[in-house]
C-alpha cells in the first residue's frame, strides 16, 4: 500500500477530468466541488481514454460510445458499459493529489476491485477478440499483456493486428480520428458553391461541401439532434442541409441554422430558453487542400500537410499533382473482405508485384531487376512504390527462371493500351503512394486514381476509387487513360488479383489461433526505404509507426 | 364490288402480319443470342464469348453512378474486339482468382429499334449470381441493364456495342468473369 503524488489539484478543472499516467497505468482524476476522485483511465467497454470524456452531475461519460460511470463509486450506469470502473483511494496533501493504486475509493462499487482475477480469467477463455463489448480493461499494462508483439520484433506480425475488434476500435480512435490527415475528395468533385459529395474519415461518414466563399468544409454526416445521417445523395448541389427527420437545418459551414418549434407552440414545449445554436452545429473537421486534393483531420492542431508527408513523399505527390487541374473521370467502388492495413502492405510489398501479376511481368511493365524504389518516409507511415518501365527484351533469363508467372510468346492483340505517354517530370513510369492512413495515389503510367480506404470492421473495408485525368487532356488522351484503366479496379488485370490475394490472407487467419506473419525480406534494411523490389522493409516501417500510434 | 378496295385490303393484311412476325422473330433471335451469350460466360468459354462481337465492337461495364452522371470510367473498357480478345486471353491465361461458378440471367428484353441496314438496338435486364467454394450460398454479384447495338454479319447477329450498367455500386471484391 503506497500513496503516491500524481498531480497538483490546480491541474484539475472544477467539475473536470484530468488524465495522468501512474507507473504505466492511465488514471483519471476528477474534481467534484472540493473533493477529488480517481478511477482507472480506460473505459471498461472499449479502449477509450476517459479523460477525453465529459463530466456531468458526478458522472463521467465515455467519449467513444457515451457510456457513463459514477465517478465516486465507479459504477457502470448505462449501456453500452456493463462493468464497473476500478476506483482508487485519494487523499489531498496540501495541493498535492495522492492516490493509492492498491486501495479502492471509500464508496467504491463492490464489483470491480474485488473480483478481478476471476473475470480476467473468464475473459481469457473468450480470447477470440471478436467480442463487441471490450474486455475488462484496467490499464495500459493490461493492454500490453493481452496484445503481445512477437519477441522477434518487426519481422513478425501477429494475426490479432488484422482480426481483433478491440484493436480495430482503437485504430478508429487513435489513427483515423487521431493525428492524421485523411483524404476525403478532389476539389474538382465540388467545383461550385453548394456542390457536395459524401465521403468518409475512417468509417465515419462525412460531407465535403464547397461554401459560398469558395472554402471547402468537411463535417460529420450526423445531425446534432438525433444523430440521423442526413445527407443521403452521393453528390449534388444544395443551398443548405436539412435533416429529413425533424428538419433541423445547417448552413454550408455546418452551423446550425434552424430548429423547428424552437420556442414551442402556444408558449408550451420547445427548447430550453438558454439553448445556444452556436454550440450545436455539425461536428466540423480540420480541412486542408493541397494541389486540388482535400484532406480532413479530427485533430485541431495538426502539423502542416507538407510536414505530415515529409519532403520525399511530398515530392512524389507533387510529381503526380504537378499543377494541372484534375478532371473527374468516374468511380469504382467495391468491398474487400480483408483488413484495411493489408491494402497498404500490398503496396509496400514490391516483391508480390513480380510474382502475383503475370500480366504485368509478361508484358514488360515490371520485372525483378527493373529500376525501382520502395520509399518510406521518416516515420514509416507513408510510402511510394516506384518503378520504371522496361522494354520486354530486357528480361534476363535468370529473372525469368525465378518468375513462375512469366510466359514466353504471349502477345496482346491491342498492345497500345499498355503505352506510356510521358507526361510527368519523374524518372518513374509507375508510382503507388501510400498516404497514411486512408489513401493510395495510383499513377500506373497514365491511369490515375485516388483509392480511398473506408474500413468497416477488422475483416472488411470499402474501397472507393476516384479516377481522374487533367484539364487539357484531349479526347484521345482521355480514352487512353480509360483503356489503361483495364489494368486497375475490381475488374482490372492487376486489381482483381490484389483483391483476391488480400481476401486469401484474411481467409487464412480465420481459424488459426495465435498465428503470425513472416516479413523478413531484405534484412540489410531494418525498416525503411529500400532500392530492392525483393524487400519487406517498408511493411516493417509501417508497423514500427503503427505500434507507436496504438501504444502496443 | 370495287376491285381496288379488295386489292388494297389483301395487300395490307399480309404486310401487317409480316411485320409482326418479323418483330417476333427478331425478338426471339435476340433472346436466343442472349441465352447463348449467358451460356458461354457461365461455362467460362471466353474465346467463344469474344466471337459474339463485331470487329469494331465496344464492350463496357460501368456503374449506374457513372452512367447517370455521364462519367466514362468502366470496370471493363474495351473499344474493339481486339481488346475484348485480350480481356478473354488475360483472364484465361494470366489472371489469378479463386475458382467460382457464375450464372447469368437475362430477361425483360425490349427491342428499341431495327434499321433497314440490319442494326438493332435493344435493352435487357441482367443478373449474375456467383458461387464461391467456401460458402453455401450463391450471392448476387451484379444486377443491371444491357444497352445493346446488334449488327448482322453473314446473316447472324453480333454485338456492335454492349454497355453493362450495374446498379449495385459496391462490387463484391472482384469481377473476374465478364457480365
Amino acid at each position: 500500500m503506497a500513496w503516491q503524488r500524481v498531480a497538483s489539484i490546480s491541474e484539475i478543472d472544477a467539475d473536470g477530468v484530468l488524465g495522468v499516467d501512474v507507473d504505466g497505468s492511465p488514471v483519471a482524476l476528477y474534481r467534484l466541488g472540493n473533493e477529488v476522485f480517481a478511477t482507472a483511465g480506460i473505459c471498461t467497454h472499449a479502449l477509450a481514454i476517459l479523460s477525453d470524456g465529459f463530466v456531468e452531475d458526478g458522472k463521467i461519460e465515455c467519449p467513444l460510445h457515451q457510456g457513463q460511470f459514477d465517478i465516486r463509486s465507479g459504477k457502470a450506469l448505462c449501456p453500452p458499459v456493463t462493468e464497473d470502473l476500478r476506483t482508487y483511494a485519494v487523499k489531498l496533501d496540501g495541493n498535492d493529489v495522492c492516490i493509492d493504486m492498491e486501495r479502492p475509493a471509500a464508496n467504491a462499487a463492490p464489483g470491480p476491485n474485488a473480483g478481478d482475477g476471476i473475470r480476467a480469467a473468464a475473459q481469457e477463455n473468450n480470447a477470440d477478440g471478436r467480442k463487441s463489448t471490450g474486455p475488462n480493461v484496467q490499464s495500459q499494462e493490461w493492454l500490453t499483456q493481452r496484445y503481445v508483439w512477437p519477441e522477434e520484433g518487426l519481422t513478425r506480425i501477429p494475426d490479432w493486428v488484422y482480426t481483433d475488434h478491440t484493436i480495430y476500435e482503437r485504430e478508429v480512435e487513435k489513427i483515423f480520428h487521431g493525428r492524421t490527415w485523411n483524404y476525403v475528395a478532389l476539389e474538382c468533385e465540388v467545383p461550385k458553391a453548394g456542390d457536395f459529395i459524401r465521403s468518409n474519415v475512417g468509417p465515419t461518414p462525412v460531407v465535403v461541401v464547397r461554401a459560398d466563399d469558395g472554402s471547402i468544409n468537411v463535417f460529420e454526416n450526423r445531425c446534432s439532434h438525433r444523430a440521423a445521417e442526413f445527407c443521403r445523395e452521393l453528390s449534388g448541389n444544395v443551398k443548405e442541409f436539412v435533416c429529413p427527420y425533424h428538419q433541423w437545418s445547417y448552413d454550408l459551414q455546418g452551423n446550425l441554422a434552424g430548429v423547428p418549434f424552437r420556442r414551442g407552440v402556444n408558449g408550451k414545449g420547445g427548447m430550453p430558453a438558454d439553448f445556444d445554436s452556436s454550440r450545436h452545429g455539425l461536428h466540423q473537421l480540420n480541412v486542408k487542400s493541397h494541389r486540388g486534393v482535400v484532406f480532413a483531420s479530427y485533430a485541431r492542431d495538426m502539423e502542416s500537410f507538407e510536414d505530415y508527408l515529409g519532403p520525399e513523399v511530398l515530392k512524389e505527390f507533387e510529381a503526380t499533382f504537378d499543377g494541372r487541374k484534375p478532371r473527374l473521370l468516374g468511380y469504382y467502388r467495391h468491398t474487400l473482405p480483408g483488413n484495411w492495413k493489408l491494402y497498404h502492405e500490398n503496396l509496400k510489398d514490391p516483391y508480390h508485384a513480380t510474382l502475383l501479376h503475370t500480366f504485368l511481368v509478361t508484358f514488360g511493365l515490371l520485372v525483378a531487376g527493373n529500376r525501382s524504389l520502395m520509399l518510406a518516409d521518416a516515420t514509416g507511415r507513408h510510402g511510394v512504390m516506384a518503378s520504371a518501365k522496361s522494354e520486354r527484351k530486357s528480361v534476363s533469363s535468370d529473372a525469368k527462371k525465378e518468375m513462375r508467372a512469366y510466359r514466353e510468346g504471349m502477345s496482346l492483340a491491342e498492345p497500345r493500351f499498355m503505352d506510356f505517354v510521358e507526361e510527368f517530370d519523374s524518372p518513374w513510369s509507375v508510382t503507388m503512394a501510400t498516404i497514411w492512413p486512408n489513401l493510395i495515389i495510383q499513377r500506373e503510367m497514365n491511369t490515375l486514381g485516388m483509392r480511398q480506404i473506408v474500413p468497416t470492421g477488422p475483416h472488411e473495408f470499402i474501397m472507393k476509387w476516384t479516377m481522374f485525368g487533367f484539364e487539357g487532356d484531349d479526347e484521345e488522351m482521355t480514352r487512353h487513360r480509360l483503356r489503361q484503366g483495364n489494368l486497375m479496379g475490381p475488374a482490372g488485370f492487376l486489381g482483381l488479383e490484389d483483391n483476391e490475394a488480400i481476401k486469401f490472407v484474411q481467409d487464412g487467419m480465420q481459424h488459426v489461433p495465435g498465428g503470425q506473419h513472416l516479413v523478413k525480406l531484405d534484412p540489410a534494411v531494418a525498416a525503411g526505404t529500400s532500392e530492392s523490389l525483393i524487400s519487406e522493409a517498408s511493411i516493417r516501417a509501417m508497423y514500427r509507426h503503427w505500434r507507436v500510434e496504438m501504444g502496443l | 364490288m370495287d376491285d381496288s378496295v379488295l386489292t388494297r385490303d389483301h395487300a395490307r393484311a399480309p404486310a401487317a402480319l409480316d411485320s409482326r412476325l418479323e418483330a417476333l422473330l427478331l425478338h426471339h433471335e435476340i433472346e436466343s443470342f442472349n441465352a447463348r451469350y449467358a451460356q458461354a460466360l457461365d461455362e467460362q468459354r471466353l474465346a467463344d464469348w469474344t466471337e459474339m462481337f463485331t470487329d469494331d465492337a465496344r464492350y463496357v461495364v460501368l456503374s449506374r453512378e457513372n452512367f447517370d452522371r455521364g462519367l466514362p470510367v468502366g470496370l471493363i473498357y474495351c473499344e474493339s474486339k481486339r481488346m475484348i480478345h485480350d480481356r478473354a486471353f488475360a483472364l484465361t491465361e494470366t489472371s489469378m482468382f479463386a475458382p467460382r461458378y457464375l450464372r447469368h440471367f437475362i430477361a425483360n428484353l425490349v427491342v428499341l429499334g431495327a434499321e433497314i441496314n440490319g442494326t438493332v438496338t435493344s435493352r435487357a435486364n441482367y443478373i449474375v449470381l456467383q458461387v464461391l467454394f467456401d460458402r453455401p450460398d450463391a450471392t448476387l454479384h451484379q444486377v443491371g441493364v444491357y444497352y445493346d447495338v446488334f449488327r448482322r454479319e453473314g446473316g447472324a447477329l453480333k454485338l456492335a456495342e454492349r454497355r453493362c450498367v450495374y446498379d449495385n455500386l459496391l462490387v463484391p471484391n472482384a469481377l473476374c468473369i465478364p457480365v
